[in-house]
């Protein structure tokens, strides 16, 4: 069972980046680039074993989770089902891909041996969210997370945008955790365990007043973490000032796995049996509507290309929580099943074609060191290949057929035009406002070249084959989307609506 | 095997499109010098420049990116990619249920690259152009498809095997509806199509992004030699993919039935027939168009499809809807 392998490599590699940095630059660099490859490949072999055999249990300590001669888990469980399984995938795939990045883009900056701790370290917490069964455990990867990309967010510490960025998002970070700190905590009291299925049993049998309570409190903490809108603001400063290598994983995964993953594990494999799916479904339709509106909408009117982006990835967190919303508040149905299967689909390529843009943007910012969009007209004459990638992320995220962005948006409108016509509408008008702000700047990197331009060049190898790495991945994706779609993603989906297959992978097997 | 003949079938339609559009070009210059009682060149004329423009050096502008020089291959090659997708007198060759969605991707795609390779030309004149052509993009698009998708949408009611595809329009058309309202808003969709087609293809009013006399050709200015070349057979392409659309919505009988021809020699006269079709919508939409109108503002030309042709087009298309309702038989 190579399950965990998938945290003990990255975190042997996080803890021994001091030691290995003693040997120098190449070492460092060398080290991190392996550590993650390795959990990458870990993460496929754990793919692949769960997409052919179905959920897979692990109990840290012990044979089984069970307690000697009890009937109630004692012990801390990883469950891994096809989301979990797949998610993992894709964060250490962008991982391991933006890692190779920095090692060219992060050269000129000091304190890399920590910069490559934080970075192993954001990742084993992204994965701990991904694969773990247990709500506190959860809670505690979750933590990791979030304080690696605050550290990442302010890395930068002598600029003072990187510290203010920082600072607001520790704040608002720290009262979002605290949140769902509160909600765990008022589970465990009620329900006396801290075990995801087990919950999900106990709430299923008896829904207390609390249990809502504590889900707000969740719902509330996550929706902070995805960025949605009413609390999206830290996303759109910390986007722009980390490292873009890391902007490309906050705004690749972060916001997903730390957000949109673990409210759609709540909800579907913990709550979804004994609370009315509907209103919470509804509830987080309209935070959904919001966001891909104000996302969108926001992002048409930016200069600067990061901050462009970060409102981007506003508006697609939109995207991702429609297709959950309508999956919950269609519960059981095709359309849900379909919307669920799209909200899956559209974090994957979202994470790929969002990792891409900002790794673009961060070859812009190292190669001319300006990021305001009105500088940068006819990057295009000096540095092709970079503008070419961006062609390919632009029109992926636009959702244009061949790139994979396509069929992920295409299941989220046709489901949301199946289950209300109105929310349709509204997913039509964001993909419009995102449409309008990347043929800005599609247009800015295609004009006349301008004096700061002239004399730019392309990025080294170790950042174009990244780029380019991420290219090939849409391009495959974009080309084989409905196979994808039918064997991969919407098993997915129903793997997570089946909450009664998740609570007897714990009780009845293993 | 059956790929093999459907690519070889295909290969032979962007023959045969390419020779006929390029043939109509001529006709097109012979008809309108007709009308203002000139000579007018020969009828291959357009046969005649574009060899000689293949022929000719191609000048890159100091300021152009790579994608100057890739712009008109991807335009071409979008409007190749197109022709899977056109109607032709018998079902497209790659048609599937939904494929008029890849259709008029694929059309606004067209008129995305040009303005792409125009910006990428560096030259003011061609970035003007390139404003003009998106705004008139993004206006003319919508009245289009709103009656695109209501006439497919109505026609779906009577059931077709693929619906939403580009083949519907031979099962069953608006017309056999026969109901007044149907036929009242089959018409005004017909204008708002004959419309669309006259600035799909850029003439008469809707001459806005070239505009030769006053910004010098747009987005083409910088272009010369082959890759003017390649733009110049892509419009003659568009022009008539854009006519064979209006055809099939409007008027897709066929003449093999009456002829009582079958396999191969049916779909010959039906692309003949086709052929013949649009060149009389082409007649109508073009030659006279652009013989008789003058070019519009780019405010005008956007402010008459916001507001006289969506306008119509709804209404055509609330015909449309109302009329299953059976108010009035």
């Amino acid at each position: 069972m190579m399950l965990p392998y998938l945290i003990v490599v990255p975190l042997l590699g996080a803890f021994a980046m001091p030691i290995i940095g003693l040997l120098g630059e190449k070492a460092r660099e060398a080290w991190a680039v392996v550590v993650t490859a390795v959990t990458l490949g870990v993460a496929v072999e754990v793919f692949n074993t769960v997409w052919r055999g179905g959920i897979l249990l692990y109990t840290l300590g012990g044979k089984g989770p069970l307690g000697n001669g009890v009937s109630f888990p004692v012990r801390i469980v990883w469950e891994v089902d096809l989301v979990s399984a797949l998610f993992a995938l894709m964060v250490t795939f962008v991982a391991f891909v933006a890692v190779l990045y920095s090692t060219e883009y992060m050269r000129h900056d000091t304190g890399l041996e920590k910069y490559y701790t934080l970075v192993i370290l954001l990742e084993v917490g992204m994965l701990g969210i991904a694969i773990t069964g247990d709500l506190f455990n959860f809670y505690v990867f979750l933590e990791i997370m979030s304080i690696a990309s605050y550290a990442l967010v302010a890395f930068r510490n002598d600029t003072w945008e990187g510290i203010e960025a920082g600072i607001k998002y520790m704040f608002v970070g720290s009262l979002a955790s605290s949140f769902v700190l509160l909600g765990i905590v008022l589970l465990y009291g009620e329900y006396g365990t801290l075990t995801m299925a087990y919950i999900a049993k106990m709430v299923a049998e008896n829904p207390t007043f609390t249990a809502k309570v504590a889900l707000g409190f969740l719902i509330g903490g996550l929706l902070f973490k995805s960025g949605a809108v009413p609390v999206h603001m830290w996303l759109a400063d910390a986007h722009p000032a980390a490292p873009s290598s890391i902007s490309a994983m906050l705004s690749g995964l972060v916001i997903k796995i730390g957000g949109t993953y673990a409210l759609a594990r709540l909800a579907f494999s913990v709550f979804s049996l004994g609370i009315n799916v509907r209103t919470m479904g509804w509830v987080i339709v309209l935070f959904a509507c919001a966001t891909l509106i104000a996302g969108n909408a926001m992002a048409v009117v930016q200069t600067d290309m990061k901050r462009l982006f970060a409102f981007s990835s506003v508006g697609q967190i939109g995207y991702i929580l429609l297709g959950t919303g309508i999956g919950l508040a269609a519960y059981g149905s095709d359309v849900g099943n379909l919307a669920l299967a799209g909200a899956i689909y559209h974090t994957v390529n979202h994470a790929i074609i969002k990792a891409l843009l900002f790794l673009v943007a961060g070859a812009v910012i190292h190669q001319i060191g300006t990021r305001n969009l009105n500088e940068l007209s006819g990057i295009a004459k000096r540095m092709p290949v970079t503008s070419f990638a961006f062609l390919v992320g632009a029109a992926a995220i636009i959702g244009l057929p061949p790139m994979n962005g396509f069929a992920s948006k295409w299941l989220i409108y046709e489901s949301s035009a199946l289950f209300n016509p109105l929310v349709a509408v509204i997913a039509v008008i964001g993909t419009a406002f995102s449409f309008a702000a990347y043929i800005r700047v599609l247009f800015t990197f295609f004009g006349r070249p301008s004096e700061r331009v002239l004399t730019a060049r392309e990025p080294g190898k170790a950042m174009l084959v990244p780029m380019l790495l991420l290219v090939v991945a849409i391009i495959i994706m974009g080309l084989f989307p409905w196979y994808i779609g039918d064997r991969i993603m919407v098993p997915a989906a129903k793997t997570l609506e089946n909450t009664g297959a998740y609570i007897l992978a714990l009780t009845g097997g293993a | 095997m059956n790929l093999i003949y459907a690519t070889l079938g295909f290969i032979g339609v962007y023959v045969y499109v390419s020779l006929v559009s390029l043939l109509w070009e001529g006709m097109d210059r012979k008809l309108v010098a007709r009308m203002q009682r000139r000579m007018g060149p020969p009828l291959l004329q357009p046969f005649y420049d574009f060899l000689k423009l293949v022929g000719k050096e191609s000048i890159i502008p100091r300021d152009a990116s790579r994608f100057f020089e890739l712009a008109p291959v991807l335009t071409l090659a979008t409007s190749i990619a197109l022709l899977a997708y056109t109607p032709l007198g018998f079902e497209p060759i790659f048609g599937t249920k939904g494929d008029v969605i890849v259709f008029v991707y694929l059309i606004t795609l067209m008129g995305f690259f040009r303005a792409l390779g125009a910006i990428s030309s560096g030259s003011p004149y061609a970035q003007i152009g390139a404003q003009r052509e998106m705004v008139l993009i993004a206006s003319k698009e919508v009245p289009m498809m709103l009656a695109l998708f209501a006439v497919l949408w109505r026609l779906n009611g009577l059931g077709v095997s693929r619906p939403f595809g580009m083949g519907t329009f031979y099962e069953h058309n608006v017309w056999e509806l026969g109901t007044p309202l149907s036929v009242i808003g089959t018409l005004i969709l017909l204008f708002v199509f004959l419309l669309w087609l006259s600035s799909e293809i850029e003439v008469g009013y809707f001459d806005v992004p070239e505009a030769e006399t006053e910004l010098a050709e747009g987005p083409m200015v910088e272009y010369s030699g082959r890759h003017l070349a390649l733009f110049e057979l892509a419009s003659a392409i568009k022009i008539f993919v854009s006519a064979s659309l209006v055809v099939a919505v409007f008027f897709p009988w066929g003449v093999s039935g009456y002829l009582g021809l079958t396999g191969v020699t049916a779909l010959v006269a039906e692309l003949l027939f086709h052929t013949l079709k649009v060149f009389a919508v082409l007649f109508a939409g073009m030659s006279l168009f652009r013989a008789i109108t003058g070019r519009l503002r780019i405010n005008q030309a956007v402010s008459t499809f916001w507001t006289r042709l969506f306008p119509a087009a709804i209404v055509g298309a609330l015909l449309l809807v109302i009329d299953t309702l059976g108010v009035v038989a």
